[in-house]
């Protein structure tokens, strides 16, 4: 079953692969890395203003990075604004995604945040670095393979 | 471990240097260590150092490692980083093992942070454990393989805290071997390493190497 939006993609040509609605009836899409920043532009125009948040998580070791936007339409007076949740799957070689800081700025911090947890980088992001760990550590620390070096300040208890 | 060693190779630069020396004020049981490596472009002092390096190795294949000295600075003023380092602080700091690149004097204590090819290690300030010189000089020793060994390695707090880590570990062996004995009379009694317990030894650890 499509949802609205795919559907109006469809029509305008551009090339996405629908996943169906999650729990909360929230459409979910996927695009392209390539394609993502026009994309974005393209929904920024139709509407929605407000990108609600910025995630990205490792899809299985050895697999994919997924890197997901949640955007809704902000609005006066509306009640039931339209959302739509997009994932844009990277290869774990070379992740790189474009970054959407232009279209929507909340994407600063939380683009940051995933760099900084999976190593995914977003090209044109105007201070991409470290944000949560210390800007000298080595290594993504959410990636499903990442193995947590022997330090000293971290024991098991007694 | 193994981990943390593969991060290491894949940096480049060579940026540590040797020398060490240790010393014990009278008033404070700080144990200083200085560690710093020659630079490969001072050509005079090559040979001499090579010399040194030779010796050291031969009287390293006996037990006891003899200690690369460090010429002694006079006039050391605190100096801090240059702005355009963004006047970075590199140290790793844990209970027993505080690890600062500069050069610290030891009588002084003037901490020169724009030498930045030397690391120096003070030992467990807090006095924690009761040291004898022979324990001392077995974790300087070890300092300084440890140094030999992440030679190449970037100059980032992350590495400062892998070599603190593989020190405190060794320190925790140390521990359970025997060699090493809490103080009963440390300010702080709280046995931050385990326990004391009956017939212990560190091969009924799964984890201790």
């Amino acid at each position: 079953m499509q949802g609205r939006l795919s559907a109006w993609l469809v029509k305008h040509g551009l090339v996405h692969r629908s996943l169906g609605f999650d729990y909360q009836g929230v459409e979910t899409l996927q695009i392209k890395s390539e394609d993502w920043h026009s994309i974005a532009v393209i929904l920024y125009v139709y509407g929605y203003n407000y990108l609600r948040s910025q995630c990205a998580y490792d899809v299985a070791p050895g697999g994919l990075l997924a890197s997901v936007y949640h955007l809704t339409r902000i609005e006066y007076g509306m009640d039931q604004p339209e959302e739509v949740c997009i994932k844009v799957f990277v290869p774990r070689g070379n992740p790189r995604i474009p970054s959407i800081f232009w279209v929507w700025k909340s994407a600063d911090f939380q683009e940051r945040e995933s760099y900084d947890m999976l190593g995914i980088s977003y090209d044109n992001h105007p201070r991409l670095k470290r944000i949560l760990m210390p800007e000298s550590w080595i290594g993504w620390p959410l990636r499903k393979d990442y193995i947590v070096p022997n330090f000293y300040e971290i024991q098991d208890a007694y | 471990m193994a981990a943390a060693s593969c991060y290491i190779t894949s940096i480049k630069l060579p940026t540590f240097s040797w020398n060490t020396a240790s010393r014990k004020p009278p008033q404070k049981r700080f144990s200083f260590q200085i560690s710093a490596q020659q630079q490969a472009e001072v050509q005079e002092s090559e040979q001499v150092k090579a010399e040194n390096e030779n010796e050291t190795e031969k009287q390293g294949n006996l037990k006891q490692k003899t200690l690369r000295p460090v010429e002694p600075q006079v006039n050391v003023r605190s100096r801090n980083l240059a702005r355009d380092y963004g006047g970075q602080w590199l140290s790793s700091v844990t209970r027993h093992v505080r690890i600062y690149a500069a050069y610290i004097d030891p009588k002084t204590c003037a901490m020169d942070q724009t030498q930045m090819d030397k690391l120096t290690l003070i030992l467990d300030p807090t006095d924690e454990f009761l040291w004898t010189d022979d324990t001392c000089n077995k974790v300087y020793a070890y300092f300084q393989e440890l140094v030999d060994h992440y030679e190449g390695a970037d100059l980032t707090e992350y590495t400062l805290r892998l070599i603190g880590s593989d020190i405190e570990h060794y320190i925790r062996k140390m521990l359970y071997d025997g060699e090493l004995k809490y103080n009963m009379n440390s300010r702080v009694l709280n046995f931050s390493m385990g326990k004391p317990r009956m017939k212990f030894n560190s091969n009924e650890l799964p984890d201790v190497k």
